[in-house]
Parts: structure tokens; sequence; C-alpha cells
């Protein structure tokens, strides 16, 4: 992550290029290599959660401001194409953009009052909306209320985005994901990521050397907002139905959280290896176990929060630098 | 004048921290705050840095108001500062630090890289150690660079030289005569007399939310007024019998 070649540092970044370019190469191979319906779903579902979290990770990762109601951009997202399905009979895809539109409306509408507070304050703000618009969604029969809204059964063509194999899904996610990532790379490159981090790191300091604060965390939620709803779209597009749990749900938004922080908050690659290890995991208990999964979903999320919270706040990223062997790492200049 | 601060009061409730004290500071000058603990001058320092807003007064900066203005508006007018304790960005490197405070004048990455690798080779710090692993003095070394990377005109140094050992301590007045000789002004405010008598040209005493005396370092030290600040009437009585 360094940007001064020191000693032994080119080598570690050849080797981790290399690595990542494996790791790209196994994501394009996978659903070709296991062409099972249901792992293609893991798959689908894994890049689903990657993105999400990255898009999470914008806010929550890098600058530090952990929002625990990112579902109302998820649910944002979800509504609008089935919403238009469900009207005129449009095409989903013309959702996807009001969803987008939405998102930053009342992105920038919650920014306002929430920024002033921290810590654990803005995060029991964020839960708190998310919740309230959740109720009122389920309340309000023209979208769907508690049944929720369906898409497209069958596909007039492509520009429903409905189809019987997984594997158009899997690509578009893939896409998706490689879009958010890229984006975070040129952000974390930047002005605008040094600032987030700073903010995250001490909003006073920051503060006393110019860090427009209230703004940088703006565009941050904006930005994190954006994606989290095209996320949303994704889910919507792919699943072809969505109620108010399944937009809105605090779940949705628990999730994100964990797959970051487990992986690794704030750090570009953190969400991917948190989605790694947890949808695998998650697909798991709830195959095993059946139709009370769900419940055991939420067991499995507090468990992997108190153990982070204890033992490793920095994820797994940060567990990894401090127990593999320096040979195995590349080796740090200092 | 490139600052000055004009009858500046703070009031906590009813407790008035500082009533009253005026500073003007001319470029190019060192200027040294003391006084007792509780005495007004972190206060008074927190108006001068935008951290407080002064329940009265008036603060200009280069003949511009500045008294309301917030802490990130006074870094872009040229008004840097430390703190009293090290808040430096732990996760990030020596160089990252830096470049936060380079971005301020140098939107771009690679100026903001240059710049901060300039000034953190001024400092002689490793620019690729974490924050996090720095002890103290390297810690205020760190903060020193990061603000010194927003080129400010005017430079507030709170207890920066403070918990440092006798050799540190050189290096670091050292350190802030160089910055000087690059025209930066400065306020310092500091327990240690060492580096008051080393490095300013005129003091402000600070007891009990006022200034009680200004003048040279050497004349300050030997005011009336400044030794019963600090050392009570008892002291008085004792030297008189």
């Amino acid at each position: 992550m360094s940007s001064t070649p020191g000693p032994g540092l080119t080598l570690a970044r050849v080797r981790g290029t290399v690595g990542w370019g494996l790791f790209a190469a196994a994501l394009l191979l996978y659903p070709i290599v296991f062409a099972d319906a249901f792992y293609r779903d893991i798959g689908v579902t894994f890049l689903l959660a990657a993105i999400s979290a990255s898009a999470w990770n914008i806010l929550g990762g890098y600058a530090g401001q952990v929002s625990v109601g990112h579902s109302m951009f998820f649910g944002l997202g979800a509504y609008p194409p089935l919403l238009l399905y469900t009207l005129f009979g449009w095409s989903p895809l013309v959702g996807v953009p009001l969803g987008i539109l939405l998102s930053i409306a009342l992105a920038m509408a919650i920014g306002m009052p929430t920024f002033r507070l921290t810590g654990h304050y803005f995060s029991m703000a964020t839960i708190a909306v998310a919740e309230l618009i959740r109720i009122f969604v389920s309340t309000w029969a023209f979208v769907g209320g508690a049944i929720g809204l369906q898409g497209p059964a069958t596909a007039r063509g492509w520009w429903d985005v409905t189809f019987r194999s997984e594997l158009p899904y899997y690509y578009l996610f893939l896409a998706v994901l490689a879009l958010v990532l890229a984006v975070t790379a040129v952000i974390e490159r930047r002005r605008f990521g040094f600032y987030l981090r700073a903010i995250k790191a001490s909003e006073r300091a920051a503060r006393s050397l110019g860090v427009p604060v209230r703004q940088t965390k703006m565009k941050a939620l904006v930005l994190s907002a954006t994606f989290t709803s095209v996320a949303g779209s994704l889910y919507a597009l792919k699943t072809g139905f969505i109620d108010p749990d399944s937009g809105f749900g605090i779940l949705v938004s628990v999730q994100m959280v964990i797959v970051a922080a487990l992986g690794g908050a704030g750090m570009l690659f953190g969400p991917l290896l948190g989605a790694l290890i947890l949808i695998p995991l998650q697909t798991a208990t709830n195959t095993w176990f059946g139709g009370s999964g769900s419940g055991l979903t939420y067991i499995l999320y507090g468990g992997i929060i108190v153990l982070i919270a204890r033992f490793e706040p920095g994820g797994l990223f940060e567990l990894w630098h401090r127990l593999a062997p320096r040979r195995w790492r590349g080796g740090d200049a200092a | 004048m490139l600052l000055e601060a004009k009858s500046v009061a703070k009031a906590f409730g009813n407790f008035w921290a500082v009533s009253g004290a005026d500073l003007a500071v001319e470029e190019g000058e060192i200027i040294g705050l003391i006084g007792p603990n509780g005495a007004g001058k972190s206060t008074f320092f927190n108006c001068l840095a935008g951290e407080t807003m002064p329940t009265s007064g008036r603060i200009a900066f280069n003949g511009q108001d500045v008294t309301r203005a917030s802490p990130e508006a006074r870094a872009r007018a040229g008004i840097g500062r430390t703190f009293q304790v090290p808040t430096t960005f732990e996760d990030m490197s020596v160089l990252h630090n830096v470049m936060v405070g380079a971005f301020l004048r140098h939107p771009h990455r690679g100026d903001a890289l240059d710049h901060a690798r300039r000034i953190v080779a001024l400092t002689g710090l490793r620019p690729e150690q974490r924050a996090r692993s720095l002890g103290t003095p390297g810690r205020k070394r760190l903060e020193i660079a990061r603000v010194l990377a927003t080129d400010p005109r005017l430079l507030l140094l709170d207890e920066s030289l403070a918990g440092l050992t006798p050799t540190e301590l050189h290096e670091a007045i050292a350190l802030v005569r160089r910055i000087h000789e690059m025209g930066v002004t400065i306020v310092i405010v500091e327990h240690i007399m060492e580096v008051i008598m080393t490095l300013t040209k005129r003091v402000l005493v600070f007891n009990q939310g006022h200034v009680i005396a200004s003048g040279t370092p050497e004349a300050v030290v030997r005011d009336e007024a400044v030794i019963e600040a600090y050392l009570g009437r008892a002291h008085r009585r004792h030297q008189e019998s």
C-alpha cells in the first residue's frame, strides 16, 4: 500500500500483483469450473456481498463512519427496478438510475444532521433511519407493502435482465465489483482517500491541516450510497423479488459491516476476503440446518462481531500482517 | 501585523479562563506564551487556533478577521498548529501523515508527495515508518512536519517540546530554529524555560486569565509579578526576610 519503493518493497509489490492476478483469474474461471447451479449461486451471492461491503467500505472503512443502516440505500436501489416493471411494465434496468438518484438524495438529506454525530451515535442514527424506511415501506401498498414486489417471470428480451442461468449474473456482478474496486483503488491514492483516512484517525487533527471534514464525509457518503444502491438493484434483478426485509432489513446492513470488518475495513481487498469466508460459511449453515438457517445467521454474525472486536479489530488482513513470516508477505521495508 | 488579538476573553460558565488578552505578532517573530498551570494560556492558544470560539474580543490574521473562522479555514489562511498531546494518524506511514498536510496546497498526488518528502527529510524522520511505532519525540516531530507541509505563515506550537530528553530537546530547538529561518512566524506555548530563553525574543506571561507581563524573556523572569505568579507570595516573604 506504500507508495515509496524501499529495499525489498518492489519485490513485494510484484508478488502482490501476481497474487491478485491469480485471484482475478480464479474469479473469472470459477463458474466454468464449478458449473453446478448450486456453486454458481454461491458465487453470485459472494460477489453481491463483496460489492455491497466494498461500497460500505468507502464510508465505513476508509472514513471510519460506521453506518449500520446502509440497507436504506440497498433497498432504494432494489425497489425502483421492480416497481417500474410492476407499474408500467418497463425494463427493470430503467429503475437502476432512479434508485441511484433516490439514494443520493437520501444520502444528502441524512448526511447533514447525522454527521454532527460521531462514533456510536452516528451508527445508531443510521439504524434508526433505515428501520423507519423499512417500516414505512411495509405499510405502503403502492410499493407492495409487506408482501413486496416481483419482477418479470420470463424475459421479453435481454433488457429484462432475467436469465435462467446464473452465468450472466455472475459476470455482470463481477464487472460491477471490478468497477467498485477500481474506483476505490483510485480514491485510495488521491487526496480524497488521504483525507478520509485522516478523518478516521482524528477529525480534530484533520481539521487543523485544512481538511474540509464535513464536505469530505458527504462525498464519501454519496459515493458509498451510489454503489450500495447499485448492489441493491443487482439483487433485485437477479432475484426478481423484493420485500421490506430483504431490501431494508437490518440484516442487510449488518452483513455489509461484518463482511468488511472480517476481511479488513478501510482496505481495498478487505471486503473481498471477508465475503470469501463469510458467504460459504453462511451457505453451509443454511444448507445444514435447512429453513431454520436464517436464525442461525444472526448467531453467526454475532459470534463474528465478538471475535473481531475482541481479538482483531483490524480484520484478517491485519492478522496476516502480524502473524505471517516476513518472507511470505515479501518483507516490509521497515 | 501578521496576527492581532484584541481583548480576547473566554468564559466557561461563570469562570473566565481568559479575560481580555492582547497579542500582536509581527511577521518573522518568535513569541512565547508562558504561565503556571491553569493560567489560561492554553485556552488563549485554542482561541487563536480556532478550536474554541472566544466569548468576546477580536482576532485578525493578515488583516482579515478570523475570530469565528473554523480550524480548517484558518489552516487555509496560513495558521498551522500542533497539539499538546500528539494526534498523529496512527495507521499511516510518516510520509503519508505529512502528505495529508501537503495536499492542502498541492492537490495532485505527485506534487504532494514531492513536497512531503522534502519536509520529512528536513525533520530527519524515516518516511516508511508507521506513526503508531513512533515514540513521543518522533510523534511531536511528525506533528511539526505534518503542519509544516501546509506551508503555514504562522505556526502555533502547543508544548511541542515537552517531555523530551535533553538531547532530543536540543534537536527540537534546532528544528524550530530552522523552521523560523524558513520565514515562518512562531507562537509557542511552553513550560520549559530553556526553550523560551533560547528561542523567543518576546514573552507573554499569563496568570489567572490575565496577561501579567510581557517583554524580553530576560526582563520577564526578573519581573516581580511573574515571580509571584509562579512561586507564590510565600516565596517573596522568604526573600524579603
